[in-house]
């Protein structure tokens, strides 16, 4: 406490000034780290002096001297707290950084490398792929999920570093920043006590900066006129290519804006112009579609490119509340890490009433969030769009409308218990909710693509034959899926989770199981099981686990149909080993022999995910492409997700399990359901309505 | 009201398996059909369908799914056809879910066998559904296969024959094994899908506001590539 005062000989102006000069080298020098400990051991020199000074009989320090002080604090501290701000932005990208390379699962305790070159083009976007297994690792609290902001920030990091020119205001403020720090390092150099120089110094610097601002200015106004002139025109040129037919849709008013900074872009830019002149050429190499393609998506300041990230974030944004708080959604999928017996059963069996917990103590807060589509049946969606995330808007009237709903339930029935009543129908409409939800995102992100797609068409007139307009639609998707899969999947598993849990029941029931089991001909898998641990159509298994490392939906659909190849060609080489003699390549698998194989693999995959993954393919996946092969394979797949449960030729292995009278009555009333949910579907599909179809028929229509 | 398939652009309709053979010859159009396969296990389902697509091609055009699911393109009076043939299985456990598997069909083969009167209850059974859900929009063959064992026949020609007509399908009969009457049962289901296609068209030509006789599934594909006018509001097509 007495540090300053028994310093003797040296005022503590004096002394401040000579730690700060001690700092500014060290900052001069690039010495960070060392510079900022200097500044804040000048602060709390200062602070301590003029606190000691205050507190004693009598100041000893002239107003003069304590200003003086005050100034050097100030400036110390504004470099403090320059360092701070950077070290925040340095943070929160290796914060997502390291969560991201925590969850590709390998470095997951390694710590934040402060070494680490941040914002190099390794910050890509790179999805958290694997996060599961952080989870379940760790069994934190932590969301698996970056916040949106976060999200968006990985997103413009990307934009910033490749962004090169600078405005002329920023170039001044630069200019400045460089003045200014040559000014602090002189005047660190000056002997204590020189006033008058270090006034000149601080006048002189205040001038040029100022000058350099106010060129600044004029270089910038006139910059903008003539954007803004050329803009201007541009949109002109965009109005008459839209053939403006008077009043335009709010959507299309955007798309004219989209398409005039295109052109403006393409003003600047040389790229396309050569592009166009190349597809010109080889009007029939669609290769060069997607190399077109990828190369646009390469170039973060395009229009087309920025519309693609603010619409992904849109996105995340909405489906961050609705995943953000899932600790259950990782339950079925514990088996795959862990697949020893008795983790399982713990997994499965606890799993109802810790659900039921879950869901008790998050009511009141999740039903805000997840009820307002149900709530407002009316509510416009895209007019939330801009406001963030959802659900903030309906908690106004929360809780009444949560008491009305039990006095509701008491008036209906005076038998019930009323508050497993009540729970049983907020879980139902929690349900709903979600069902809504996702049925609103899968709408947007279809939407999202089609208004990718057609700026595309817009500005790559070659783009405009069918071939070349299904390979943009492919890159677009390929570049618009991945960051978004895994939320999009965790909501996905949400709605779903009742039958990704019937389905875990049975992987669990079949673990065993040798493929005649399933209903597998004889003549199609080896007899004996083979030595090494390996069993029956083993390749086909790996391939389809294969599915979640894919994070678009054309990619995934094909490990489909490579699993189902795969399937066939195993059947056929089991089936001539069996019988010699028969011609090779006889092709005689039909369905009856490859659906009971199927169930075997995808049992064997242990991955009940794949219920969730399938109905998200079914959503997006392009329903030109069902009638095809990929279709076929999708359908199969499903078929067996939907009736793994139904055994009636089936023999349960013996010994390895026992059916106990809740299995059973699970089996059959999957049984009901899936023929309730086939014939639903069938019926939604008839009509026009159901979510998917709805979805796909506004997309036909305009 | 019935699905539509109004602005949905043609050519992503253009499934794989059409990709490849998009160069040849003239102007005009080709069809695409969907025709699922239905029919008890043992029936011989598969290898009717194995029988039909062996016999004028060669191998290669079994895809890699063998008896599963199979293509077959054809040229009927000048018109292409692609059929993408889907197997379905005939265990009784999968049933249930048929529905996915025959939404969008064109056609439907339902297939018995001729000694077994239980195969040709479930035709009966697929045909009640098929009609529940599809309505008159599907084209359906109802085929008593092995002819061959004529002397087991435990199914009568007229009651099968006057199944078919009272359901509004058409009734054939085959031997997968002598390779008989496969050819025709095949061609046949080909053109009439293609006049319910042009049928369909037609309806579309005639007035807009009748969306109602658009049918889904007709998968018509215009694979002349066409660029498309630079001006006009087509852009906004997507």
């Amino acid at each position: 406490m007495a540090a300053a005062a028994l310093d003797s000989g040296m005022k503590p102006l004096q002394k401040a000034m000579k730690l700060a000069s001690v700092a500014i080298q060290l900052d001069a020098g690039n010495k960070h780290e060392e510079a900022n400990l200097e500044y804040l051991r000048s602060i709390n020199y200062i602070s301590q002096a003029l606190l000691e000074d205050a507190a004693a009989q009598k100041s000893e320090m002239v107003p003069v001297e304590v200003q003086k002080m005050l100034r050097l604090a100030e400036q110390c501290l504004e470099r403090v707290k320059s360092f701070a701000g950077k070290r925040v932005e340095r943070s929160s990208a290796e914060v997502t950084r390291a969560t991201l390379s925590a969850s590709s699962g390998t470095a997951a305790s390694a710590p934040p490398e402060k070494t680490a070159p941040h914002g190099a083009s390794t910050a890509s976007l790179e999805p958290p792929t694997r996060h599961r297994r952080v989870l379940s690792e760790g069994r934190g609290n932590a969301s698996p999920f970056l916040p949106p902001e976060i999200f968006q920030k990985l997103q413009t990091a990307e934009l910033q570093e490749t962004k090169k020119e600078l405005t002329p205001i920023e170039e001044a403020s630069r200019l400045n920043q460089k003045l200014r720090a040559n000014f602090e390092v002189r005047l660190a150099r000056l002997p204590p006590g020189q006033a008058t120089q270090k006034t000149s110094l601080t006048l002189s610097l205040q001038r040029q900066m100022m000058e350099n601002l106010i060129i600044a200015k004029a270089r910038q106004d006139a910059l903008h006129r003539k954007m803004e002139e050329r803009r201007l025109r541009l949109q002109e040129e965009a109005n008459r290519r839209f053939a403006s037919s008077g009043a335009a849709t709010p959507e299309e008013q955007e798309q004219r804006v989209l398409y005039a900074s295109i052109l403006e872009y393409e003003q600047d830019h040389d790229w396309p112009k050569l592009w166009k002149a190349r597809l010109k050429k080889n009007p029939n190499d669609f290769s060069q579609v997607s190399g077109l393609v990828s190369h646009l998506l390469s170039c973060p300041e395009h229009p087309i490119v920025k519309l693609l990230k603010n619409l992904q974030y849109r996105i995340y944004d909405r489906l961050y509340p609705l995943v953000s708080r899932c600790p259950a959604a990782d339950s079925p999928l514990a088996m795959k890490s862990s697949l020893s017996a008795h983790n399982l059963q713990t997994e499965s069996y606890s799993f109802p009433p810790a659900a039921a917990a879950q869901s008790r103590a998050g009511h009141t807060h999740s039903l805000s969030t997840s009820l307002s589509p149900s709530l407002a049946p009316y509510h416009d969606h895209n007019a939330n769009r801009e406001e963030g995330p959802l659900g903030e808007a309906p908690s106004l009237d929360r809780e009444d409308s949560f008491e009305d709903l039990e006095q509701f339930i008491n008036l209906l029935s005076p038998g019930c218990d009323p508050k497993l009543e009540v729970e049983s129908y907020i879980l139902d409409l929690e349900e709903r909710a979600l069902k809504d939800h996702l049925a609103a995102i899968v709408k947007d992100i279809h939407n999202a693509i089609d208004r990718l797609s057609s700026l595309c068409l817009l500005s790559f007139e070659c783009l405009n034959t069918a071939v070349a307009k299904d390979q943009c639609v492919a890159s677009l998707e390929e570049a618009f899926f991945p960051p978004l899969w895994s939320p999009l999947l965790a909501l996905f598993r949400k709605v779903h989770r009742e039958r990704e849990l019937s389905y875990e029941t049975s992987v669990r029931l079949f673990r065993n199981t040798t493929p005649s089991d399933i209903g597998v001909a004889s003549k199609l898998f080896p007899k004996e099981t083979s030595e090494h641990g390996c069993y029956p159509y083993e390749s086909a298994v790996m391939e389809l686990r294969l599915i979640c490392k894919e994070l678009c939906p054309q990619r995934k659909l094909d490990c489909i149909v490579r699993t189902l190849r795969l399937i066939c060609a195993c059947a056929e080489e089991y089936r001539s080993f069996h019988d010699p003699e028969s011609p090779p390549k006889t092709a005689a698998i039909g369905a009856d022999d490859l659906l009971p194989i199927l169930s075997y693999v995808a049992l064997r995959t242990e991955l009940p995910q794949l219920v969730s993954e399938c109905a998200a393919l079914e959503e997006f996946i392009h329903e030109g492409y069902l009638i095809g092969e990929e279709g076929y394979c999708l359908t199969s797949l499903q078929t067996e997700l939907h009736f793994h449960l139904i055994t009636e030729d089936v023999a349960v292995p013996t010994g390895t399990c026992v059916r106990t009278p809740r299995c059973c009555k699970m089996v059959s009333e999957t049984t009901r359901l899936a023929r309730v949910r086939g014939e639903a579907r069938l019926g939604k599909w008839r009509s026009g309505g159901g979510i998917s179809l709805s979805v796909r028929q506004d997309r036909r229509c305009r | 009201m019935k699905m539509v398939q109004t602005g949905m652009p043609a050519e992503l309709k253009a499934f794989r398996m059409a990709a490849g053979g998009a160069g040849g010859g003239g102007g005009g159009r080709t069809y695409s059909f969907k025709v699922v396969l239905l029919g008890e296990g043992c029936v011989g389902k598969t290898s009717l369908v194995l029988r039909y697509c062996e016999n004028k091609f060669n191998d290669k055009h079994i895809t890699t799914l063998q008896a599963s699911f199979l293509t077959k393109k054809l040229n009927i009076g000048g018109k292409r056809v692609n059929l993408a043939i889907w197997d379905t299985a005939g265990q009784e456990r999968f049933h249930a879910l048929g529905p996915i598997y025959y939404r969008d069909s064109n056609g439907a083969i339902l297939v018995y066998d001729i000694t077994d009167e239980d195969s040709f209850q479930k035709v009966k059974n697929w045909v009640k559904e098929l009609r529940k859900m599809l309505g008159n929009e599907i084209s359906l063959c109802i085929v008593g296969n092995k002819t061959d064992l004529e002397k087991e026949r435990n199914v009568s020609v007229q009651e099968a024959e006057g199944y078919a007509e009272s359901v509004g399908a058409k009734h054939y009969h085959t031997s997968a094994k002598l390779n008989k009457g496969i050819e025709e049962l095949f061609l046949d289901l080909c053109k009439r899908m293609m006049e319910t296609a042009q049928a369909d068209e037609r309806a579309k030509g005639n007035g807009a506001s009748q969306s109602g006789a658009s049918r889904r599934g007709v998968q018509i594909v215009d694979d002349e590539p066409q660029a498309a006018p630079a001006t006009g509001g087509g852009c906004c097509s997507g």
